[in-house]
């Protein structure tokens, strides 16, 4: 019998650079293409995908077009605060490196309404990209506000121009911040507003839409970089406190939290050992949960509540469970 | 009790009167000897399938849906492709669609989520078990195993008391689509024909549609916490809503599963302890393992015999060339007794630990409900128990003519309370 595996982990696959392209100040475009002939999974405006960039794992909007399955495109902003990510990609990334992508994921889907009003800010019109052609497609109302430093400094802006006057540019160095009452006054019963952007301007959306618009309408997306990220290679040990039970204990690299637990004597329900079942769930009191189960959605996972012990972990150094 | 092998030629997975006359296990057992991977033709113009039969096997297969895949459907039956579409459902879906629709619900029935049934259930349990209880002869699948896992569903997904026998009658109707007392439309007759493009290709399906409608168009953008509530206002991670045949498929999933299955369970349970008064006795002095012993029940129980998959690819399974379309099918309840992962398994040892059953199947199709059925059993058993000074079985129980669920329709007992 052929060699059996279990295939839970979602897509991952191993893409080539296909073009690199310098589409404004700062921000790189590159294109991957699929050379395995298979395909890559389908996906919807809003989506983003992993990078795996020397041993860090950073996600990126899927920004060319959805209907395209032989390749993926994103565009990176090279970030002065650059934990390494984006700096992979700016300096050792070239056409012909291989990268490996996973997913994509999709947390910031396009609703369909009747009317969009679409808000991005510098690097964060690549996931607004595809969800206006869409919009535009299905011949919905519509009216991008694009905010950036500078106009140089603002990707696709050609692209966009060719929409005419449905997309206001506003360069800070030209038109100072958005205006976001004048953007956001008067919300329509069947408007949905789409945000993303630098942390203030998706938090000065989300004050105001809270006021003015009704519950719903609001969408917007935050690339919250993890406070650290899971070593590509081998995984680490971390200090795990029974906060009931009253013990500390030790996880190394190579046992599972479950098995710790059991191994110290104290009674743990356990069914299926993949993070399918989600018998083992326990209550987390402390510590980064690093999910890897296929029980908790995602914002079930971001809550940071609750883990499966038999397959997840923990990114910090020490996990507090209320067991 | 240890069944007698059958002669391997008069093995036949594919007749349904073996499984009514209880006789399915002797044949189990000859093949996990002689023949694991065993070519089994079909009597209803079905295409036949190779019938696995050993643990390991079965647990290997459930875990490679690329080689095994649920894509082509999970019963015998072999939808025409025209509707395959209108009735999959998650079960006959695989890879990241599959999960992220698996996600949309899996946490409620998690255990930690669970808990807070737990009066309820007890509740349940005790007025199921007192009305039951006020005559001494009754038929145990009508007055106990029957009303009370249907009234806990009814209670997750808000539904109103008077559904509770519409509940239980769609339940019969679809699980026992190849017995004629169940089933208005059996499966492969001629009438079924024009029903094809439906689950189980039953009308009952088109009612469990629309009933689903009529509650998701009334909670739709409502805030409610029931489980139709949350199919209808989330979106799953892939971001892709659930179409209206999704939803349908989603919600009659429910209905069935979280229904039948579990009745099936708490049945076999009783008339395992009546036949083994050792190991109620042994039950009885320690309710506190309840737990432990449900793991048993289940795996004694096997309430679902079988699901299918289909080769991707040309695989070799003991010797035998598996070709790419052909239905592969794991016969959980055998692997339940498969002497290589058991010892004595034919034995009823409510404290066996380990006990890895694969009563819930193995890998990404898992059984999305097994701790609330897990939860339900455990909280019955000690309700009911206590109760009993004398329980026995007073007449013939009778079995769903069926090779998918094993299900008792009738077992009727005589309970001395205390």
């Amino acid at each position: 019998m052929a060699e059996t595996r279990p295939t839970l982990r979602e897509h991952e696959a191993e893409l080539v650079v296909a073009s690199v392209t310098a589409v404004a100040e700062g921000v790189r475009e590159l294109r991957l293409a699929d050379q395995s002939g298979a395909g890559l999974p389908p996906w919807t405006p809003g989506a983003h995908v992993d990078l795996v960039l020397g041993g860090l794992v950073r996600q990126y909007s899927l920004c060319g077009d959805p209907t395209d399955a032989s390749s993926y495109t994103v565009a990176v902003l090279r970030e002065q605060e650059s934990r390494g990510g984006s700096a992979f990609v700016h300096d050792q990334l070239a056409e012909g490196s291989r990268v490996t992508v996973r997913g994509p994921r999709n947390h910031f889907p396009l609703v369909s309404a009747r009317s969009y009003r679409f808000i991005a800010g510098g690097i964060g019109i690549t996931p607004l990209l595809p969800m206006i052609a869409e919009a535009e497609a299905s011949g919905a109302e519509w009216h991008l506000t694009y905010g950036g430093r500078t106009r140089g400094s603002m990707a696709y802006t050609d692209l966009l121009a060719g929409y005419g006057e449905r997309v206001t540019f506003a360069p800070a160095d030209e038109v100072g911040l958005l205006d976001l009452d004048a953007i956001l006054g008067c919300p329509g019963s069947d408007t949905l507003v789409y945000c993303c952007g630098p942390e203030p301007l998706l938090a000065a959306v989300e004050a105001l839409c809270e006021r003015a618009w009704p519950p719903g309408a609001l969408h917007l997306e935050r690339f919250a970089a993890k406070a650290a990220e899971a070593p590509a290679t081998g995984e680490r040990a971390f200090e795990l406190v029974l906060a009931g039970s009253g013990v500390t204990l030790q996880v190394p690299p190579d046992k599972s939290v479950f098995d710790v637990i059991q191994d110290a004597g104290i009674s743990v329900l356990g069914s299926c050992h993949e993070g399918i079942c989600g018998t083992c769930e326990q209550a987390v009191l402390e510590g980064e949960v690093d999910h890897r189960d296929s029980v908790l959605n995602e914002s079930e996972q971001a809550a940071n509540d609750a883990m499966m012990v038999c397959v997840s972990r923990c990114l910090s150094d020490r996990l507090v469970l209320d067991l | 009790m240890q069944p007698t092998p059958a002669p391997l030629d008069q093995v036949d997975l594919a007749d349904l009167d073996v499984f009514e006359r209880g006789e399915a296990w002797g044949m189990f057992d000859t093949l996990r000897r002689d023949d694991p991977a065993h070519w089994t033709e079909e009597h209803d113009g079905g295409s036949g399938f190779w019938a696995v039969t050993r643990y390991d096997d079965i647990e290997r297969i459930d875990k490679d849906p690329e080689t095994f895949t649920s894509t082509k459907f999970t019963n015998l039956e072999e939808p025409p492709e025209e509707f395959q579409e209108r009735r999959r459902s998650l079960l006959e879906t695989d890879g990241p669609r599959h999960l992220a629709m698996r996600k949309l619900l899996m946490r409620d029935f998690s255990p930690a989520q669970l808990r807070r049934y737990e009066d309820f259930l007890r509740g349940l349990a005790a007025l199921t078990v007192e009305t039951a209880l006020q005559q001494e002869e009754m038929d145990f699948v009508d007055a106990i195993a029957a009303d009370y896992p249907i009234a806990v569903l009814a209670r997750l997904l808000d539904t109103p008391d008077e559904m509770t026998s519409k509940l239980i009658g769609w339940g019969n109707e679809i699980i026992g689509f190849s017995d004629p007392e169940y089933a208005r439309v059996l499966i492969g007759s001629e009438e079924a024909q024009q029903y094809r493009h439906l689950p189980f290709s039953s009308p009952v399906s088109q009612e469990i549609y629309e009933y689903g409608r009529t509650l998701a168009a009334e909670r739709r953008d409502g805030d409610g916490e029931d489980l139709v509530s949350k199919l209808v206002n989330r979106v799953p991670e892939d971001g892709v809503p659930l179409t209206p045949e999704q939803f349908d498929n989603y919600f009659l999933l429910l209905i069935v599963a979280g229904n039948e299955t579990t009745r099936q369970a708490i049945s076999h349970s009783m008339k395992a302890l009546i036949d083994n008064p050792d190991q109620l006795q042994w039950l009885r002095d320690n309710p506190d393992k309840t737990q432990v012993a449900v793991e048993e029940f289940l795996r004694y129980a096997s309430p679902v015999y079988h699901f299918r998959r289909t080769a991707t690819r040309e695989v070799e399974l003991h010797g035998k060339q598996i070709k790419a379309g052909d239905k592969v099918v794991m016969w959980f309840a055998s692997g339940n007794r498969d002497e290589a992962k058991f010892e004595d398994p034919y034995a009823l040892r409510l404290d066996r630990m380990p006990n890895d059953h694969m009563t819930f199947g193995k890998g990404p199709h898992t059984c999305m409900g097994s701790n609330l059925a897990r939860f339900e059993m455990r909280i019955l058993f000690e309700t009911l128990l206590p109760r009993i000074a004398d329980i026995e079985q007073t007449g013939e129980l009778s079995r769903v003519r069926s090779n998918f669920v094993n299900g008792i329709k009738r077992f009727p007992v005589r309970i001395v309370s205390q």
